[in-house]
């Protein structure tokens, strides 16, 4: 069984951070960054995917922040958007009705 | 080292002909990584555009932004650009649009939010001389007391940093909104809950022609920067002619993030 989910949060002072998900056998699969937000280098945007990627859907918001951490490193820029704004996203995403 | 002053620089100018939408995202990302490989002097690009397009930013999810039904029937091209920030509607005549390719020595030890009021100093001045009063509203728009004019993206390649912003001359913002989804989280602290009223176009404040309002934009930027007149290299544009046709017209990249 697996649904597709939507998550939408304007960060505060920042832009609009999206994350699109499916939830396979209690885990996050499928699992798609988005926004108007500034991220370098690149790469960054599949680093956070791929780390969210297998999470519990039971993962709450400061479990989320502490993987992101582990693999964004000093080198990673953000503009906009924050590790914590991406966990209260995916949060949204997880406790919000599944898209029709 | 110390940061570089724009004086300090021998800025060039390109303001071509009218190009495609695919072209001026692979010439952006061609010349930023000649200024950074310190092939060329910092350039000062004005874009001219030979058709209407929608712009995403790099991060943006192209069916969260974009109707591509609507786009197709009105023969609007819909390309990625390299930096990030939010989705632009351009009709050619409608907006002016510049990118700056500066020295990553130029925002040495500033934040994020100071780099790109920095940057866009002179544009300031520029409307100032044009009768508005505009300023920089973090994180990365020009907005005057009607509302928003501009809006700018950076992104950092090699050593150096293209800034590149889109200024609303005119807008049809029905159009806009045929092939452009607003979603209303977006709004939900600007305080209106019309995207069209957001914007503050150029024409109705100034009564000038587009070609003025440029005009007037390069001589402040001569004045306070120095600049002289500069073309395309012949490799250059067959670079960016091929980046054009190949990465920026590809579906792989326009759904990069799907």
């Amino acid at each position: 069984m697996s649904q597709s989910m939507h998550g939408e949060y304007k960060m505060p002072g920042g832009k609009l951070v999206v994350v699109d998900l499916d939830v396979r056998d209690g885990r996050l699969a499928k699992v798609q960054l988005s926004g108007d937000f500034f991220l370098e280098p690149d790469s960054a945007l599949h680093a956070i995917n791929s780390t969210l990627e297998g999470q519990s859907e039971h993962a709450d918001e400061a479990e989320l922040a502490t993987a992101l951490r582990e693999v964004l490193t000093g080198e990673v820029m953000m503009y906009g958007i924050s590790i914590e704004a991406v966990a209260v996203t995916v949060r949204r995403a997880l406790n919000g009705k599944p898209e029709a | 080292m110390t940061r570089s002053a724009w004086r300090d620089h021998d800025w060039q100018l390109i303001h071509d002909r009218p190009q495609s939408p695919s072209l001026h995202m692979a010439l952006d990302d061609v010349l930023t990584h000649e200024v950074g490989a310190g092939h060329r002097q910092p350039t000062l690009r004005i874009w001219e555009w030979a058709a209407p397009a929608v712009v995403i930013g790099r991060f943006q999810s192209l069916r969260n932004e974009v109707d591509m039904t609507a786009a197709r029937r009105l023969g609007i091209e819909v390309v990625r650009r390299i930096s990030g920030g939010g989705a632009m509607f351009i009709e050619p005549g409608n907006t002016i649009t510049y990118s700056i390719y500066a020295p990553l020595s130029m925002i040495k030890g500033l934040s994020f939010q100071e780099a790109y009021a920095h940057l866009d100093a002179w544009v300031l001045e520029a409307l100032d001389e044009l009768g508005i009063k505009a300023w920089y509203q973090p994180l990365n728009d020009i907005t005057s007391a009607g509302g928003k004019i501009a809006g700018a993206a950076q992104v950092h390649r090699g050593g150096a940093v293209l800034h590149h912003v889109t200024m609303a001359y005119d807008i049809d913002a029905a159009r806009m909104l045929e092939v452009l989804r607003i979603g209303r989280e977006k709004l939900s602290d600007k305080g209106t809950v019309s995207a069209a009223k957001r914007v503050d176009p150029l024409r109705s404040q100034t009564g000038l022609s587009r070609e003025t309002v440029i005009d007037s934009m390069i001589a402040t930027f001569r004045r306070l920067n120095g600049l002289t007149g500069s073309e395309l290299l012949a490799d250059e544009l067959a670079r960016a002619t091929e980046l054009a046709a190949g990465k920026f017209s590809s579906d792989a990249w326009l759904a990069d993030v799907p």
